[in-house]
């Protein structure tokens, strides 16, 4: 991967159709991916949210997890292989186990043979048709970590539709948020070309990225489950508010998209909302949110 | 803009994406079963030609068999509409009598019946008429399930979302299914559909009829035109409205009640039987997993 200096990073999509269950399967083909994105210029390959198992997992989550900091970690030899090979960083999701046998919805960043990072998701929805919270333990933060000087936020689904988790890693210096998510496909509307999900993700995404001038990369899976679809609509939104970078809706494939830091400066010295953000007002109101809360 | 909450409709401009993400779902769970056909009872009617015209989309028209089952009382037209459709599509069929067998396992009910005291005024049995008309949806899903093993194709369903909340269907019969592509969608939007594939316009405009016996009507059957209902399941269900709320914007009291009694009465046939709790770990209560598991 090149320096930040250089100011422009390539980024591969892979609006992929996980086999579930299949951590084998899947492994390969995230392989077959990654070395294909390299092929065309790929610094970091992105892949969708529980992109190595499959996500309405119900019990099979107690066959899949895997603790990664332990010798488990194998597992996933090939893809620490190939991102030390093609020095490529690999963004890919999985079900951790941790050593108190703890199961999460993690996304791992691994770089250069590394594991840089492990985002274990927060916001863990359990109604409706989601039901994350019986299996998963909750993640306890937004972290971001450095690749070769451009910080990267890791938000996964839910995390998102939470704004206060896109605030926090704005906030900590996050200048690309990943958003990795597995989205059902759900309503309809007259004259409405897409799903109404897939509409309030890009409303969403554009007001992440204009108002926390931010670059946003979102990576939507597609594929069924049990007659569920999911939509896919990957997309890189800039931090203007607009899609730059967009992928088919209801199709597998990977896109190419560019991430320019010299958008991200001229965006952020034109409109300095971060600058101007007052941290010490919000953690004063939230302080007394709080405290009231507690005497209610 | 209109902010009235309706039924969407299925217009040119969400129909693509409709179209083609139930091409999807026929062909990812077909192919995840291990085969790429399916197999399909084809009354004339407009939900069946929707999803065969959906199956014969998504796996080709050499992968979609499509099964006329007619008894002796089915209408000359329905037949004459499923052969409309398999000749548009192209489709192999088979045209399957099922007079003999019905009319055999009835042959000695008829006495009773004319002792009945349900007899209508019209000269026929209700009940007998219904357990005919349930004894044939079983009868076709039975042949369907042989012919899904002979033809090494799943069974497509093809009830619509409407019939299925209101319980106007027959367990284990024309509900029985491998998969179904139509089934989160309203009758209303089947007529949307069905105009944007392109199904032969006699099979839209003839009013909806489960054919079971002649002259047969849903809509006299059940007390309410399916626009009307859908308009109130749409708010009961899709928007979670209580029915109290959807009788305040305006919908009929009574009207309103019946469906949702309905809804609720017919749970039953909506889910799998019931298991009693033994074990520790008992099917579909805490052994849970995904049909696409394998």
């Amino acid at each position: 991967m090149k320096n930040k200096s250089n100011s422009r990073i390539k980024v591969c999509l892979a609006q992929t159709d996980p086999k579930t269950g299949d951590l084998k399967k899947n492994i390969e083909s995230h392989i077959e991916i990654i070395s294909s994105a390299k092929n065309k210029g790929a610094e970091i390959v992105i892949f969708p949210e529980l992109s190595l198992t499959g996500y309405f997992l119900k019990d099979s989550v107690y066959d899949l997890g895997v603790d990664i900091n332990s010798d488990e970690a194998a597992v996933f030899g090939p893809i620490y292989k190939i991102s030390e090979e093609l020095n490529v960083a690999v963004i890919a999701g999985f079900v951790e186990k941790d050593a108190d046998f703890n199961f999460y919805n993690s996304t791992f960043c691994v770089y250069n043979g590394k594991l840089i990072n492990v985002h274990r998701k927060v916001y863990l929805p359990t109604y409706g048709m989601f039901e994350e919270l019986r299996y998963f333990k909750p993640g306890d933060g937004f972290g971001i970590f450095d690749l070769n000087g451009v910080k990267i936020s890791v938000l996964t689904c839910e995390d998102a539709w939470h704004l206060s988790s896109s605030y926090i890693a704005v906030n900590k210096g996050a200048h690309i948020i990943i958003i990795n998510t597995a989205s059902p496909a759900r309503g309809i509307t007259a004259g409405l070309n897409k799903f109404n999900s897939t509409k309030m993700w890009e409303e969403l995404l554009s007001v992440i990225a204009f108002y926390y001038k931010s670059y946003v990369i979102y990576v939507n899976r597609v594929g069924f489950e049990d007659g569920i679809g999911f939509s896919g609509g990957s997309c890189v939104i800039n931090p203007s508010g607009n899609i730059e970078s967009k992928m088919a809706y209801i199709e597998t494939g990977e896109i190419l998209a560019e991430v320019n830091l010299n958008l991200l400066n001229n965006e952020r010295f034109k409109t300095p909302l971060l600058r101007d953000e007052n941290l010490n007002l919000t953690f004063k109101e939230l302080g007394s949110i709080i405290g009231n809360n507690k005497n209610k | 803009m209109n902010h009235k909450i309706e039924l969407p409709k299925i217009d040119e401009l969400n129909f693509p994406l409709i179209y083609k993400h139930l091409g999807n779902f026929i062909k990812s769970e077909v192919l995840k079963a291990g085969v790429n056909r399916v197999v399909l009872g084809l009354s004339g009617g407009i939900d069946s030609a929707a999803s065969c015209f959906l199956a014969a989309n998504a796996l080709g028209k050499d992968n979609v068999t499509a099964l006329i089952m007619p008894y002796e009382s089915s209408s000359k037209s329905s037949m004459e509409d499923a052969l409309k459709v398999v000749n548009t599509l192209g489709i192999k069929y088979y045209i399957l009598d099922i007079s003999k067998q019905i009319n055999e396992y009835f042959k000695n009910e008829t006495d009773e019946a004319e002792a009945n005291e349900n007899a209508d005024s019209a000269g026929g049995d209700t009940a007998l008429k219904l357990r005919k008309g349930n004894k044939m949806a079983r009868e076709r899903m039975s042949i369907l399930y042989d012919y899904s093993y002979k033809l090494n194709s799943l069974v497509l369903g093809t009830s619509n979302k409407s019939e299925l909340l209101l319980g106007y269907g027959t367990l284990y019969g024309d509900m029985a299914s491998a998969l179904n592509p139509i089934g989160d969608i309203y009758k209303t939007q089947i007529y949307q559909l069905a105009e944007h594939l392109g199904i032969p316009k006699t099979i839209i405009n003839k009013p909806p009829s489960a054919d079971l016996w002649e002259g047969q009507s849903d809509e006299s059957e059940l007390g309410f035109t399916y626009k009307t209902a859908d308009d109130i399941m749409y708010l009961l269900i899709d928007k979670m409205y209580k029915p109290e709320v959807v009788i305040s914007l305006g919908f009929e009291e009574n009207i309103v009640n019946k469906i949702y009694e309905r809804i609720k009465k017919s749970q039953y046939k909506r889910r799998m039987p019931l298991i009693a709790k033994v074990s520790e770990r008992t099917i579909n209560i805490d052994f849970r997993y995904l049909r696409d598991w394998a």
